[in-house]
């Protein structure tokens, strides 16, 4: 290692043939190591050509100083050295094309860098970093171990400089990303769900040889332990503990599975962006996937929209049914019992991820951390089953819905229809109606905003008397709505305040309303004897 | 639901059909924002209204406030389910029901 410390570079220029040879060399040897041992590279940046005279000085150099390199070798010069056999000899690194990425249409955006459409089929990666080449290096290292392992993936074939930095040139024919496909044509959502689940299938059932990738769950345990200290009631040490119990796995992990990082090429489905590649549990993608879908954006939903292209309310839908179709499970409360360990892992590690950026002033810094408090008594293990497994039939009784004012029919229609069975009193009927769109626009406008969750609405009726209870639940923030005075009613118009009066009609309408928060949920029972 | 509108001068009726709901009242409330403006005898009508939520009541007592500024407001016809509502929540002592 010491002699790298004296290793040289020498620039040759120009032409090099008979005329001047001896004159080049006498200049060269020179600026040569006295001490054989010693590296050289030449750098053939601004040689333009070389004859069988410059062809045997460069021999004598690799004589007198063994480890030369030649760098930076033109196409004309390289086709000389590969046909008399040097490129086997030694080593000789072509010089990188040139790419000029201006006016080109800028296709994917990531923290390290912008992808172009150079041409109909290439795209260049370009890295904001200007020491990229060894980034550059270990991407393309990876990518070639995931295609060999089973991954459908594009390999960059070429280096180029791309200002004072380098990119990566991949041919991707036609390739659209699904983040592209969501946002214009969302007749393929269940397309997409299905193939972007498919695919992780696909990559978490590699299994990974011994050695070749980091492992995931090592930097998930750093921002845990790092938080020890940071989140009260020992609540810190829990979340450290159930990581260290995450089962260690060889199993790939992507690191980065958004939809722009899942392209249609053709009609080919690749997976790009590998330099994230590590092996583990497949709970450390699916956080990654929550971040991005929803962690990041959790106070402003407008993140989403630029950097997906799609907005929050289609990136929680697609997030969700992902996550229903890799758990292969229609029963909502397993997707969030899944749900809420996968957000456990996210909140801490954007919590430890601002902690080391002291970036803890934020919005965001507040939520994640009052959600990660929330949540953390009602997990108690961070392990599930990805597939398969007992699958219980959904309660006909219940309705799971994404919590929006939108979905107010959809709720009072499931409550009507249970309701209309009993043949009871259209007031009734319409009274019922009236706190079901009390709460459910409640639970719709706060529990989960500014992101975007599901409730679940059960109905029974019972005899004796009969009576119908109606259960509402979500696993937004916990609040209780009972817990809010009752407005004055008999102030004037002016003095009249305008929140409140929705439960507190509720309360008048129904025989009884009580709250509960229970595992991790905000359970709300209304019950009217009819 | 429908809302229809009549205008004489500075006196505006204003008839409700259907829901005064979450997802109607938005409607209702641009309606008033637009017309409001000028009038100093306000009717609403709601003898065709099936249903109100705590949403359309919010609308109703802004229409109100405006009024008690500029003019009176009468309210027509509430069913019998919505004037009890209109008793419970205390709407009945603020609105003049006609």
């Amino acid at each position: 290692m010491d002699n790298m410390k004296n290793a040289a570079i020498i620039p040759l220029s120009g032409r090099i043939d008979s005329a001047n040879a001896s004159e080049t060399e006498a200049k060269l040897t020179a600026e040569l190591p006295a001490d054989g041992n010693v590296p050289v590279t030449i750098d053939m940046e601004k040689l333009e050509y070389i004859s069988s005279a410059g062809l045997r000085l460069i021999l004598r150099v690799k004589k007198s100083h063994p480890s030369l390199s030649v760098i930076n070798v033109s196409p004309e010069v390289y086709d000389i050295f590969e046909m008399t056999g040097f490129t086997e000899m030694m080593e000789v690194r072509k010089a990188y094309r040139t790419v000029s990425v201006e006016g080109c249409e800028v296709i994917g955006e990531g923290a390290n860098g912008k992808v172009y459409r150079i041409d109909g089929d290439n795209v260049v990666k370009t890295y904001k970093n200007a020491d990229a080449l060894s980034e550059i290096m270990h991407e393309r290292e990876v990518a070639r171990l995931a295609l060999i392992l089973g991954v459908p993936t594009a390999i960059s074939y070429d280096v180029v400089r791309v200002g004072n930095s380098y990119g990566s040139v991949f041919e991707l024919l036609n390739a659209k990303s699904f983040s592209k496909i969501l946002a214009n044509e969302p007749d393929r959502f269940d397309w997409c769900v299905s193939e972007y689940v498919g695919m992780l299938k696909t990559i978490h059932a590699i299994t990974v040889p011994e050695g070749k990738l980091p492992c995931a769950k090592q930097k998930i345990l750093s921002a845990a332990g790092r938080l020890v200290g940071v989140l009260p009631d020992g609540l810190g040490e829990k979340l450290k503990k159930m990581v260290e119990d995450i089962p260690e796995s060889d199993g790939m992990i992507h690191g980065d599975y958004h939809t722009k990082n899942i392209v249609l090429a053709g009609d080919e489905v690749l997976v790009i962006d590998m330099d994230t590649l590590s092996v583990g549990h497949p709970i450390f993608d699916l956080v990654q996937m929550y971040n991005a879908y929803a962690g990041y954006s959790i106070s402003d939903p407008e993140i989403v929209l630029r950097f997906q292209g799609y907005d929050a309310a289609t990136a929680h839908r697609f997030w969700h049914a992902s996550l229903a179709k890799y758990l292969e499970t229609t029963d909502e409360k397993k997707v969030a019992e899944v749900e809420n360990k996968v957000r456990c892992l996210s909140y801490a590690y954007l919590l430890d991820r601002a902690i080391r950026h002291n970036d803890t002033d934020s919005p965001e810094y507040k939520l994640w951390r009052e959600r990660l408090l929330a949540l953390l008594p009602s997990v108690d293990s961070l392990v599930f089953e990805c597939s398969g497994g007992e699958e219980t039939a959904p309660d006909p009784d219940a309705l799971d819905v994404e919590a929006t004012n939108e979905n107010l029919p959809t709720v009072v229609d499931f409550v009507n229809s249970r309701v209309e069975a009993t043949d009871c009193s259209p007031k009734a009927m319409m009274q019922i109606e009236l706190a079901v769109e009390e709460i459910f626009v409640n639970i719709a406008n706060y529990a989960y905003a500014p992101e975007i969750g599901r409730a679940t609405v059960r109905v029974s009726v019972t005899d004796d008397p009969l009576t119908v209870t109606i259960t509402f639940i979500d696993r937004g923030v916990p609040y209780d709505p009972l817990k809010r005075s009752d407005p004055d009613v008999t102030l004037s118009a002016e003095e009249r305040a305008i929140g409140g009066l929705g439960i507190f009609m509720t309360k008048k309408v129904m025989d009884d309303v009580t709250y509960e928060y229970k595992d991790g949920q905000n359970v709300l029972t209304l019950k009217k004897r009819l | 639901m429908t809302i229809t509108k009549k205008k004489d001068g500075a006196a505006l009726t204003i008839s409700l059909e259907g829901r005064l709901d979450t997802l109607t009242s938005p409607q209702l409330d641009a309606v008033l924002k637009a017309e409001l403006p000028g009038v100093t005898d306000l009717t609403i009508d709601l003898a065709s209204l099936e249903y109100v939520s705590s949403a359309g009541l919010r609308v109703l007592l802004s229409a109100q406030k405006v009024m008690n500024a500029q003019g009176k407001m009468t309210v027509l016809n509430p069913n019998e389910t919505i004037s009890e509502i209109f008793e419970v929540t205390g709407f009945s002592e603020i609105f003049t029901v006609g």
